[in-house]
């Protein structure tokens, strides 16, 4: 009499692989270490960590990320390491690199993405190893869960509306779409477009 | 009732699909870079995904590796591994793709690696070192046709 309430909790266990496929296939929670992204993610780094969303199935199955999309990606240089970065550009661009990269600009090559964190200074990125396979990315961010206050939908693009915000974050706000304008400013040539 | 069985049904085929993911799987081989080890077509070899998942940086010269494309991110290929990181290499000794006298030197966690078909196959020759982190699994055996069943044995000997 007395194994029976563990019989029956065992009897879902044949669902596990389901459960396990869907984890690994369709979408991950992560813990976001480090600083390469801020201040997008991880802005109070001291205080908290921030935990995201991320979506497998759209990039393994379907291929689906562009320029702007912030990915994790197993690192280049060490296979048991994963990075969260964002694309900068994709195969076919003509990117305006940093320093330490040896070029001042690179064309893209065929099945791969540039890839950099949104804060320069404290990032191992493209400008370091190069321009890194699109078979790495493993996912992409697509909300944000934990702290709360910023729980919610990640957008890649900051939106440039500004209503209703306090003085503070519309600066954040400000900040944020510069830099993106000055990530756009840095991609000089897409494919399909003439020097 | 028929939804019991439907739902076991598709729990078995995820638990084969999880095996085949992180254990090892039978696997269809094609394409002429890697002749004369492997012919065109037609044959089934065993893929361990196994020992990459538990150490993914543990190959050694002359092992048999798939791992996904550097430039078609959703295919497979097959290839031996040249060169580990640090191992200075010569790009092609046959002249055909680069000069012979161009050497390089692997660079942190990327491998250089190379059909055995030299004349056939799109490699490190042409697209240069590529990162361990795109190896998936090791080829241990042959198991079809069965009169060419063949274990693969690290075949590179070293001289001191």
């Amino acid at each position: 009499m007395k194994s029976r309430p563990r019989m029956h909790s065992l009897r879902w266990l044949h669902l596990l692989p389901i459960g396990a496929v869907a984890c690994e296939y369709f979408y991950k929670i992560k813990v976001v270490n480090g600083r390469s992204m801020q201040p997008t993610l991880n802005p109070d780094w001291l205080l908290s960590r921030d935990v995201g969303v991320f979506d497998v199935f759209s990039v393994q199955a379907k291929h689906h990320y562009t320029r702007g999309d912030v990915v994790a990606l197993v690192s280049p240089m060490n296979p048991e390491r994963m990075l969260i970065k964002r694309i900068l550009a994709v195969e076919g661009d003509v990117v305006q690199t940093l320093p330490p990269y040896p070029d001042p600009t690179v064309i893209i090559p065929k099945g791969h993405v540039w890839v950099e964190g949104d804060e320069s200074f404290r990032t191992d990125d493209s400008n370091r190893f190069g321009p890194v396979p699109s078979a790495l990315i493993e996912s992409k961010l697509i909300s944000i869960i934990w702290p709360l206050n910023r729980f919610g939908v990640f957008r890649s693009k900051p939106s440039i509306n500004m209503d209703g915000l306090d003085e503070p974050s519309r600066r954040h706000q400000k900040d944020a779409v510069d830099r993106d304008r000055w990530r756009d400013s840095r991609v000089v040539r897409r494919p399909g477009q003439s020097a | 009732m028929a939804g019991g069985i439907a739902l076991k049904l598709v729990s078995f085929a995820c638990a084969v699909h999880l095996f085949a993911e992180y254990i090892g799987t039978p696997s269809n081989m094609s394409g002429v870079s890697m002749l004369p080890t492997f012919a065109g077509s037609g044959e089934i070899v065993i893929e361990d995904r196994l020992s990459i998942r538990l150490s993914p940086t543990g190959v050694a010269r002359g092992d048999l590796v798939t791992l996904r494309s550097p430039i078609e991110p959703s295919r497979i290929i097959c290839k031996r591994v040249i060169g580990l990181p640090g191992d200075i290499i010569c790009v092609d000794p046959t002249g055909l793709k680069a000069p012979s006298t161009e050497h390089v030197i692997v660079p942190e966690g990327h491998i250089w690696i190379s059909g055995d078909n030299a004349a056939c196959s799109r490699d490190s020759r042409d697209y240069g070192p590529v990162s361990m982190s795109l190896l998936r699994g090791k080829i241990r055996a042959r198991i079809w046709p069965p009169s060419e069943f063949t274990i693969f044995r690290n075949p590179t000997t070293y001289i001191d």
